[in-house]
């Protein structure tokens, strides 16, 4: 039996709309056969009002055991460093974090918002949001880099704007059925399970990529080709299992003819959306990628290229994903 | 005569945070002040970004009716770039919003709503044990079926944009992606799948024809006692419960309606204009105040901020909004008390007022006369409110009533889908331009305007159903619709005030989608109730 309370701060809720997706286990296996004691949640939660308060109260001071404090959203330090922007059962949400990450075993930042300040924190960052220990790739965030729960880990970042339900169900399961040992966690404190990998990995367009194909444009345009060259895919530069893990067990981004945004790393959203920089590749000299697929620089990719268009066969200049 | 200050942070199960300061007397509420805690500043974020950055942001404002956000930004940049949109794509935009909704119908009534109608209070009614035995979170018997089979809509969602929550696969011109022959046949299979396993199996009791054919409230009444499925199905249930347990006697609101409107007929808004916009809907707009029917018209809309944390006290059409937000702790002493703001619509020969959106709303618009023979003409809930009023129970009705609505519709959208035919046509970036879009959320009305300059984002406002609901005080002190319908709720205990719940989840207010959210300093409230008290 695990403990849970599950908090919101500069929230969309869509970390829990997309929790609620899961299946294998869904939320009601969770609960029902993995022992997962949902103390409260903002959508979940049964108790209201003063009841909610002292469940709050009790597990910040500890007398409730929390095992595992999951926190969605944003930490809000505005206006001025007092939090007020974003008040939670008569507090500043930034006090509560404080407490609660104090007295659980585990803390676990869900979606982009809580792992690095997601789009809240995009400029000028108007609430002064950033993430439980990390501010954009800058260790820190709000807990401070050398931030360790009760279990001696460091927060467990689920990034992704949504995280995918099983990132974070396959994890609870983990822990669940004695494989706590088995969560390794990479550089970002991101489970490496999920994020070794590419988004591109398993993107049913890599063999557009192989030759240097692109898609033409949107709709009957991603019948063929890859999104990297003009649509500012960052499929080959971003770690997800997106590819791997269908999303709502039917797709991806990538596979439904739309870039990825990078959203399971820190920087999301890249180039802060300036003017031309959505849905557009960025380019040096009108016609060189900016940012070429990780571990390669621009002499050998351009090298690459020419020689995988040069080996391109007929059938990748031509539509594959046809009715 | 006992007058009682309940201050209830938080109202959970709002999607949000949402605190609640009502004053009691005599049991029953009296007044009522609905404060959003948490501020964002996407509007703000928006400035001096890409045109499209909307695209990305705005569906980020509220994780629960994201789809709804894009739909609107979509057609807010379609408007500003005078953009061509096959009908093809219309009808993806339409299958996936609406696949959004259908999506949130059971999740919200199971998930949010349903589990307060097993609340002890209600213990006395001979119905209260089978509310529990359905309806109880996790174990109940349509709860476990309801909140896990709410995830097959959005699969067809994610078959067109990718994933749920949080595609941006609707562009200027259309959508990004363009499906094959086995992507419509699998969301025809999803989608038949969910209503044969919960919406006629468990919510219906029939089907979706049958319960389609009901035109009053006598139908209705009569569709319950037909047959032992349709009185035991949830629908049956709940109708039975809800009058039994007084849902239906409370939580009444302005009785002022807005509706947007959605989903375009696909041939007749391939020109997206703001002016066209009203006859190429299929769900109708329209505006409903003192028991008459006008046009929508964007060019009525108002912010106040008299009393939200914003700078200014002149309420302002979006297209000239600003979002200037103040520390709560300064603000409240100018009477200030939300960081949602107030929308307001100037009713023809009525002025400024506060109206209700949502599901009922749309339903009160789709029984206007004059539906041209594309759009939706539905007068049952104008029969319901003339026979029940509203209440609790009435707006909760029509929101399920939407699930065998919008499944017929989703299904007539999918094979209308010519495969061979375009997706998208590439637009006109222009560098300047003003749009304005618009949608239902399965919450009520939603819409983005947005001024483009020298190509970037010169101003964007978004003004959210939960701002139309749960918005504060206005200028004139007239109270936010939710407010209105706290006021009269009967609150049997003060500890466990389960009525202000009702109330406030049957607007389904996902609060997290006010852009701009609140503040609940019991000590600093208390001030302004003392101050303020109406």
């Amino acid at each position: 039996m695990s403990s849970v309370l599950w908090f919101q701060g500069g929230a969309c809720s869509g970390n829990t709309m997309s929790f609620l997706n899961a299946d294998e286990p869904n939320v009601v296996d969770l609960i029902t056969d993995f022992g997962l004691d949902l103390l409260w949640h903002p959508s979940l939660g049964l108790e209201l009002g003063m009841n909610a308060r002292r469940l709050f109260d009790d597990c910040a001071s500890g007398e409730k055991p929390l095992d595992i404090f999951v926190f969605e959203g944003t930490v809000i330090e505005g206006p001025d460093g007092t939090g007020r922007y974003d008040m939670f059962a008569d507090r500043a949400m930034k006090d509560w974090v404080v407490d609660l990450a104090a007295a659980a075993s585990v803390v676990v930042a869900i979606g982009d918002c809580a792992a690095w300040g997601g789009i809240p924190a995009m400029a000028p960052n108007p609430t002064d949001s950033t993430g439980l220990q990390f501010h954009k790739r800058e260790r820190g965030g709000f807990l401070g880099s050398d931030f360790r729960s009760k279990s001696g880990l460091p927060v467990i970042n689920i990034p992704g704007c949504p995280a995918h339900p099983d990132w974070i169900t396959q994890i609870i399961v983990a822990l669940a059925t004695g494989r706590a040992g088995d969560i390794a966690l990479d550089e970002l404190h991101r489970p490496q399970t999920f994020f070794k990998t590419f988004t591109q990995t398993g993107c049913t367009r890599v063999q557009f990529f192989e030759y240097k194909q692109s898609t033409t444009s949107f709709g009957e345009g991603t019948r063929t080709g890859c999104l990297f060259y003009e649509f500012g895919c960052r499929g080959p530069m971003t770690h997800s299992p997106c590819n791997r893990i269908l999303w709502n067990r039917q797709s991806s981004k990538t596979r439904a003819g739309q870039p990825c945004f990078g959203c399971t790393e820190p920087e999301y959203p890249f180039f802060d959306l300036m003017p031309g920089t959505v849905f557009k590749t960025q380019k040096v000299s009108g016609v060189i990628p900016r940012e070429v697929p990780e571990g390669s620089d621009h002499l050998t990719y351009m090298a690459h290229a020419a020689a995988a268009r040069v080996a391109a066969p007929q059938w990748s200049k031509e539509d594959m994903f046809v009715v | 005569m006992t007058a009682v200050d309940l201050f209830v942070s938080p109202l959970g199960r709002v999607e949000g945070d949402l605190d609640v300061r009502v004053t009691i007397e005599d049991g029953v509420v009296t007044s009522a002040w609905t404060e959003a805690a948490m501020f964002r500043g996407f509007e703000i974020i928006l400035q001096g970004k890409d045109p499209q950055a909307g695209l990305i942001v705005t569906p980020r404002i509220c994780g629960i009716c994201g789809g709804s956000h894009l739909y609107k930004a979509a057609y807010a940049l379609d408007t500003a770039w005078k953009t061509q949109v096959p009908a093809n794509a219309t009808l993806i935009r339409n299958i996936a919003q609406a696949c959004e909704t259908l999506q949130s119908i059971p999740r919200y009534f199971y998930a949010l709503f349903a589990i307060d109608l097993t609340n002890k209070n209600y213990a006395r009614s001979s119905l209260y044990d089978e509310a529990v035995r359905r309806f109880a979170p996790y174990v109940g018997t349509s709860y476990g079926p309801g909140v896990v089979l709410s995830g097959k809509p959005v699969e067809v969602y994610a078959i067109f944009g990718g994933q749920w929550p949080h595609s941006s696969f609707m562009v200027p011109g259309g959508v990004m992606c363009a499906p094959t022959l086995s992507d419509v046949t699998r969301a025809i299979a999803i989608l038949e799948h969910w209503k044969v396993n919960w919406l006629e199996k468990y919510w219906l009791g029939c089907s979706v024809d049958r319960w389609l054919a009901n035109e009053t409230w006598d139908d209705i009444l009569a569709w319950v006692d037909e047959n032992e499925s349709q009185y035991n199905s949830d629908c049956g249930f709940f109708i039975r419960y809800a009058q039994d347990i007084g849902l239906d006697a409370y939580g009444a609101g302005t009785g002022d309606f807005i509706a947007t409107g959605t989903y375009f007929d696909p041939t007749l808004y391939a020109n997206p204009t703001i002016d066209g916009r009203n006859a190429a809907l299929k769900g109708r707009s329209g505006i409903y105040a003192n028991g008459q029917f006008s046009q929508f018209d964007q060019a009525r809309v108002r912010e106040d901020v008299t009393h939200s944390f914003y700078e200014g006290t002149q309420a302002r059409h979006p297209f000239e909004g600003e979002t200037k937000p103040l520390d709560p702790k300064i603000a409240r002493s100018q009477g200030k008390y939300s960081f949602a703001k107030s929308p307001r619509y100037d009713v023809p020969g009525v002025g400024y007022i506060p109206l209700e959106a949502g599901p009922l709303a749309r339903r009160v618009a789709a029984g206007a006369p004059d539906a041209a023979a594309h759009q939706d003409y539905d007068p049952l809930f104008l029969d319901v409110l003339a026979q029940k009023g509203p209440s609790v129970f009435t707006r909760q009705l029509a929101r399920m009533h939407e699930a065998p609505k919008y499944f017929r519709w989703v299904r007539e959208w999918l094979d209308q889908i010519d495969l061979h035919e375009s997706f998208y046509t590439k637009p006109v970036e222009h560098a300047e331009g003003r749009g304005f879009g618009a949608t239902e959320a399965a919450r009520g009305s939603l819409a983005d305007w947005i001024v483009i300059e020298d190509g970037k984002i010169a101003n964007y406002q978004v003004v959210t159903p939960t701002a139309w609901n749960i918005g504060p005080r206005d200028g004139a002190e007239n109270l936010g619709p939710i407010e209105a319908a706290l006021v009269g709720s009967p609150i049997v205990d003060q500890e466990d005030p389960v009525e202000l719940g009702h109330v406030a989840r049957s607007f389904d207010s996902c609060l997290v989608c006010t852009v701009h959210a609140y503040d609940g300093k019991g000590r600093e409230l208390s001030k302004f109730v003392i101050n303020g008290s109406v």
